[in-house]
Formats: C-alpha cells, sequence, structure tokens
C-alpha cells in the first residue's frame, strides 16, 4: 500500500501583506474596539447596563415617591440601590471561558481594567441622571463614594467566589452600614454613614476601589465556581 | 425462551436527596457573613434595649429578618438558576423523576439552611434576653412569623431563579428585598405618625420596629393579630411561589427548553399547582383586608385587627409587685426588677424631705402603661413612671439598668417626685407648675443635693425638650423663682416643714405667690 494517490489538501491562499503605514493604526483601533466589545459581551456587558439602567429608574422611583424616610434614614434606600449597582458590576466579572481565557489572554489585565472603569461610570453617571430634578440625600458625591467602594468589595469578593457569587459580601456590607447609619456611627471605614465631605471616608472607599480593581485586573474573579465544589 | 431480569428503577428517597443538596447548597458560603452581621447589628441591638421580652423580640422581625430575608432570597435565587447556569436542563429532561420534585429538594436544601441560621440566631437572642430579663417568658409569634418570612422568600426567588435564570437575577432579586424591607419600615414609621387614626397596611410588614411603649407585653399582653395577618400574608405569598415553581415547566414550550408538562408531574400537578397560585392570591387579599382594619388601641397601645382579635387580651396581665422594705417603700413590675433598688434609692431622700407633711404618700408604686400619677394629697400611693410620662425628671426604663441609671437618671425621679408633692391636679392637668411650687420645689430639691429641672410639660421619653410655656411660667422670671427658692431654702428645717405644714395644701390649690413664700 503506498500514499501515492493521497492528494494534499489545497493550500489557502496567503492573503497580501499589508501596506506598510497608513491602514495599520486604523485595523489596530478597530480590532481593539471588537476585542473590548466581545470581552465587554461575554461578561453580560449589555446586559449590565440594562440592569444599571433599571437600578438608576428605581431609585428615581422611590425618590419621586418620597419612599425613604427623613433624616439620616433618607440614605437608607438609596444605599441599598447603589449597592445594587455595585453587584451588578461585580456579576459581570464572571468570565464563561475559565481558565482557557487565561492562558491566552495577552490583554485580559486591560481588558478586566477597562470594563470595570467603564461600568463603574456608567453605574454613577447612570444613577446620578436617574436623580436629575429630584433630591437625593447628601447628593452625587456620596452617590459616587458608595458606589465605587461598594464596586471594590464586589471585586475583591469576586477574587474568592467567583463572579456570580460576588454579590453577597457588598450586601452583607450594606446591611451593616445600615445600622451604622442608624447609630450614626463615624468610622471611616463605615462610609456609607458618613457625610459626603468626610475625607477619611473618601480615602477608605477609594482604597478599598483601587485595591479590588487592581487585585482583579492582574489575577481576575475566581474561575472555579464556589459551589462547583 | 429466557427470562430477562428488567431492574426495576430505584425508589426515589427523598431525604437522601435532600440530604446532599443540603450538603452541596451554597448557603454554607453566606453563614460567616451572616454570623457577622448578626453580631454587629442585632445582637448589638439587643444588648441596648430595656429588658423585656417583647423589646428583645423586636429585634428578630425589625433587624435579624431583614437580611436573612435579603441572603435567603437571593442564595435561592442562584440555586434556582443551577439548572440553566449548567445548561442541564435537556439532560434533567430525560430523567425519571418529575422536575418538581427535583426543584423541590433543592428550594427546601436552600430554606433549611436559611431557616435553620434564623432560629440559630434567635436562639442566641432568647439566650442573651433570659439572662437580663426577670419575668415573662419568650414570645413566639415573632418567631414563626420569621420562619414563615424566611421560607416564603427563599420560594420567590428560587421561583424567580428557576424563571430567569440569568447571572444578575441572584443580585437583583436580593437587592429588590432589600428595597422592599426598607420601604415597608418607612410605611411603618408613616403609619405610627398617624397612629389612633385608624388601620394601616403597614401593619402587614414584618419588622415593625421597636414598640413604642416600654411596657408593651408587660402590663397587657400583645396580642397575636397582626402575626396571625402576617403569616396569611406571606403564607400566601409562599403558595404562589410554590405554585408559579410547579407550573412553570408546563409554560414552557415542549422540546425547546425546559421540561414538558408530563415530566413536571402530570395534569393533577398543573390544576393543584393552579389551584395553589388562586389559594394563595386570595390568602394574600384576605391579609390584605384584614390589616386595612387594624387599630392601634388607646388602652394597650398594640395593634388589633377586629376580626381577628381575642378579648381576652385586653385584660390587663395579673403580677405580684415586687417591694423594698425600706423607709418609704418602693414597689415596681417584677419585669423591672433590675430598676428598683435605683428607683427606690432615688426617692428616699426625696420622700424623707417630706415624711409627715399633709399629703404626703405611704409607698410609690409604678403607674400601669402610661398613666398619669394621681394628684398630690388625694392619694396614698406615688405613681411613678417608667415611661417619663408625667415625670418632670423624664427618666424611664430605656435600657439596660446598667446602662440607662446614672446621676441624672436618679434626679430625675427626684424632681418628680417633689414637683408632684407640691403641685395638685392643675399641674397635673397641664404638666406646668406655678412660681410658688416650682420655688418650693426646687428649694427641696436643693436639700437632697438634686438640681432644678428645665421644666417642660410632660412628654414622652425621646422626645425633644419644649421649653416652658403656660401662664404659670410666663408670670414669673426664672430669677424670680429662683431668689424665692433660694430664700425658702434658707430656711430652717423646723420653720420649712412648719410653714410646708401649714401651706402645702394652698401651695397645690395654686393659691400662694411667690412673695408669700418665706
Amino acid at each position: 500500500m503506498t500514499a501515492a494517490g493521497v492528494e494534499t489538501p489545497p493550500v489557502p491562499p496567503v492573503p497580501p501583506a499589508p501596506a506598510a503605514g497608513a491602514a495599520r493604526p486604523g485595523r489596530l483601533a478597530a480590532s481593539a474596539a471588537r476585542l473590548a466589545w466581545l470581552h465587554l459581551r461575554s461578561r453580560r456587558g449589555p446586559a449590565a447596563i440594562a440592569a444599571l439602567t433599571a437600578c438608576a429608574v428605581a431609585l428615581r422611583a422611590v425618590l419621586h415617591w418620597q419612599l425613604t424616610s427623613g433624616g439620616a434614614a433618607a440614605q437608607q434606600i438609596p444605599m441599598i440601590i447603589e449597592a445594587g449597582a455595585a453587584v451588578v458590576i461585580a456579576v459581570t466579572t464572571h468570565s464563561p471561558f475559565g481558565e482557557a481565557e487565561r492562558t491566552t489572554g495577552r490583554w485580559l489585565p486591560f481588558l478586566r481594567l477597562g470594563a470595570v472603569l467603564a461600568l463603574t461610570g456608567a453605574a454613577i453617571g447612570l444613577l446620578q441622571l436617574g436623580v436629575t430634578g429630584v433630591s437625593l440625600n447628601d447628593g452625587v458625591l456620596t452617590l459616587a463614594r458608595n458606589v465605587i467602594g461598594l464596586t471594590g468589595i464586589g471585586l475583591l469578593t469576586s477574587l474568592v467566589t467567583g463572579g456570580l457569587l460576588a454579590w453577597i459580601l457588598p450586601l452583607g456590607y450594606v446591611g451593616f452600614a445600615e445600622y451604622a447609619l442608624a447609630e450614626a456611627w463615624r468610622n471611616p471605614w463605615t462610609w456609607p454613614a458618613r457625610p459626603p465631605t468626610d475625607r477619611g471616608a473618601w480615602i477608605c472607599a477609594g482604597a478599598v476601589f483601587a485595591v479590588g480593581v487592581l487585585a482583579f485586573a492582574l489575577r481576575g474573579a475566581r474561575a472555579r465556581l464556589a459551589d462547583d465544589a | 425462551m429466557t427470562a430477562v431480569a428488567v431492574a426495576r428503577p430505584a425508589r426515589f428517597r427523598p431525604a437522601r436527596a435532600l440530604r446532599l443538596e443540603i450538603k452541596h447548597s451554597p448557603v454554607a458560603w453566606t453563614l460567616p457573613v451572616l454570623a457577622v452581621i448578626f453580631y454587629l447589628d442585632t445582637y448589638r441591638t439587643a444588648t441596648g434595649l430595656p429588658p423585656t421580652w417583647a423589646y428583645h423580640a423586636s429585634v428578630i422581625t425589625g433587624h435579624m429578618l431583614t437580611y436573612i430575608c435579603v441572603f435567603g432570597a437571593g442564595l435561592a435565587a442562584w440555586a434556582g438558576t443551577r439548572e440553566g447556569r449548567r445548561k442541564t436542563g435537556d439532560l434533567l429532561a430525560t430523567t425519571a423523576r418529575a422536575a418538581w420534585t427535583r426543584k423541590a429538594t433543592v428550594l427546601a436544601a436552600t430554606a433549611f439552611w436559611m431557616v435553620l441560621a434564623f432560629l440559630a440566631e434567635t436562639a442566641v437572642i432568647y439566650v442573651q434576653t433570659a439572662g437580663q430579663t426577670t419575668w415573662g417568658g419568650p414570645p413566639l409569634w415573632p418567631v414563626a412569623v420569621g420562619v414563615v418570612c424566611t421560607i416564603t422568600a427563599c420560594a420567590i426567588g428560587f421561583t424567580a431563579g428557576t424563571l430567569f435564570p440569568g447571572r444578575f437575577t441572584a443580585p437583583i432579586i436580593a437587592v429588590a428585598v432589600f428595597v422592599l424591607e426598607f420601604v415597608g419600615f418607612k410605611a411603618v414609621d408613616d403609619t405610627y405618625d398617624f397612629r389612633f387614626s385608624g388601620g394601616s397596611y403597614a401593619v402587614l410588614t414584618p419588622g415593625q420596629g421597636l414598640p413604642h411603649l416600654v411596657e408593651a407585653g408587660v402590663f397587657y399582653r400583645i396580642p397575636p393579630d397582626v402575626s396571625i395577618a402576617q403569616l396569611i400574608f406571606m403564607g400566601g405569598l409562599l403558595l404562589v411561589a410554590a405554585g408559579l415553581l410547579a407550573l412553570s415547566p408546563a409554560a414552557r414550550v415542549p422540546g425547546v427548553r425546559g421540561l414538558s408538562l408530563a415530566a413536571a408531574g402530570g395534569r393533577a400537578l398543573a390544576v393543584l399547582a393552579a389551584a395553589a397560585v388562586a389559594g394563595g392570591v386570595a390568602a394574600s387579599a384576605t391579609a390584605y383586608s384584614l390589616a386595612g382594619t387594624a387599630q392601634q388601641s388607646s388602652l394597650t397601645g398594640n395593634w388589633e385587627i377586629p376580626a381577628l382579635h381575642d378579648a381576652a387580651s385586653d385584660r390587663p396581665v395579673p403580677y405580684t409587685p415586687v417591694c423594698t422594705s425600706a423607709a418609704f417603700p418602693v414597689c415596681i413590675h417584677p419585669a423591672f426588677d433590675g430598676y428598683l433598688d435605683a428607683v427606690s434609692a432615688a426617692l428616699q431622700p426625696a420622700a424623707a424631705e417630706v415624711a409627715g407633711l399633709p399629703g404626703t404618700p405611704v409607698r410609690a408604686e409604678l403607674a400601669v402603661d402610661d398613666a398619669l400619677p394621681a394628684a398630690a394629697g388625694t392619694t396614698s400611693v406615688y405613681g411613678y413612671s417608667g415611661t417619663g410620662a408625667g415625670s418632670i425628671g423624664g427618666s424611664w426604663f430605656g435600657g439596660p439598668p446598667g446602662e440607662v441609671i446614672n446621676a441624672i437618671w436618679t434626679q430625675g425621679y427626684q424632681q418628680s417626685f417633689l414637683f408632684w408633692f407640691v403641685s395638685g391636679p392643675a399641674q397635673n392637668a397641664s404638666g406646668n407648675p406655678d412660681p410658688a411650687q416650682q420655688a418650693v420645689a426646687d428649694a427641696l430639691l436643693a436639700k437632697i443635693g438634686a438640681p432644678a429641672p428645665d421644666l417642660a410639660p410632660p412628654q414622652k421619653a425621646g422626645g425633644p425638650p419644649v421649653s416652658q410655656s403656660g401662664p404659670a411660667g410666663a408670670q414669673a422670671s426664672a430669677a424670680q423663682i429662683a431668689a424665692a427658692a433660694s430664700r425658702f431654702g434658707s430656711l430652717s428645717p423646723a420653720a420649712r416643714r412648719a410653714w410646708l405644714t401649714t401651706h402645702v395644701a394652698a401651695l397645690r390649690s395654686g393659691a400662694i405667690t411667690l412673695a408669700q413664700i418665706p
């Protein structure tokens, strides 16, 4: 038996080499944009934007119909909705590709970083847009501080539990923050209970966010689901 | 022809399936978080409350149940999304067991963990309460409400997770439950702002906050009306969620995704599930309408629903007062035994200052409920208050004895007693002693080392101080009253006692002016 009759498969034509110079930056930008878009889609970015929009609508409804109590308690329900936005961001950290993506994705840390920063900015923007024209207790500064701090907690949680369960610790923290708000705690680490001008609260929230974002960008959320054991 | 052994399908063993689900439940991940929140929020709150069972039980539904339901709903939704998340729907559709048995097992495992966490935390609260209270027993209605509320939250979350198996379902459900609970708290606050004005639907909120009276459940039992309405309401929601869960496979197109009606258990199950949904809606609607008839009793301060109310709960709870054997006996309800020594120590010097004068009471007793003490000179018993009502000093049992008893608290009882002694029925009605009464009381207080109070009309404890107003207070300046008090205080004890013996009746009736005080 010989292999004389075996035909070799046709070799696909090699595409012509791109002309050096003008076309290359455009293609790179398009590729980068497509990569970022695919990354966002794999993390359910569009659905996350829809969920953030729902949070903004809910916040608007709560303030419009005056469903919050007066005084310090006026911050209670907005804080929960801000936590809702943060946990939506935290849940988007889950990757459906697992380890395979980590071994091949050279740009993954930058994509994670960009996705989280973009979603956090979108969350703050959408929530602020939702309260435009109505009175939000303590204003946009507290809103932004709560969102970034709670997002930081969510990102740190995702390193341990995986992205899909990363909502547990932020909501637990908010549960405690409600108590701290009612008891007028003054510790900086209870930043949701502090006024918008409290420097220590800003430092705490910002530090948690920075550590969370950096750790998540470098390591990514835990690939194995927490309840797969 | 040979006989072929046909293996019969193994009998379904729900206990084993449940044990496996309990073992693999994700709820275990949240137990440390629940424990930390419990300590920081519920336990610390309970330790600062007055030592009565009703007060301590209020943190079970007012604090603990909040995050138990939030995490219960979220984790149940997470468990409900499992088949969708792992894309095992088609695989499991081929199994012999009906889908509802599989789903019910997962839901039961999640609810088991959450109810276990709830009961464990309740046990901690009640053990701690047992170490502080001196009378009564643990209320069980809040525990029943908490258990049903926890299971209902799990069922709602699980059903949502089953119907919408996405990655955002669990956190969104948890946040939605969180927001709904705080909206309910706001509704409860609004209801209390307009209390005595009629019924309110806000009583369906499990977390009713702290009782508004320290004596809640002490002199009168707390009727179970509201708890029963809450159980009916949440039981209805539970039925609806369970019915929708059982119907969910039938609601999908067979062969496309999910399970067929046959796999779900057949027509009988579908009919049963539809009946559960209808029954649940009816039950919740009934509870809603019952809540609309709720009224707050002006006698007991408790919410009552006429259709559910038992008139027997309006009768006072019998008790044997605990009394001191001091020169001036002081009696108290055994529920507040921890305050007795402090109240007695506060009243002894004040009572000694007026001992033997006309109208001097022979003992002091804790006033029942919110009642004002009888006018001095008309009774032999001084009815002091534990809530601040009728008390010029405003001392009350607003926390554990070890935390609230201090010099100001003690002086409050002395101020209340001496102002009550020199004031008459008019002061009892208006809350304002006239300038002469105020000057004499200030002088007597100075003799026992207590400062003159910053006078305000009687108010409920915790209320803001109100500046002096009223005709009597407007007639004399503070300087004139202080001068008269100083003048009266400079008299010898014998002269002061002699003047009081002669003039105390006139002083109480408002017939003495500042100028007539020696």
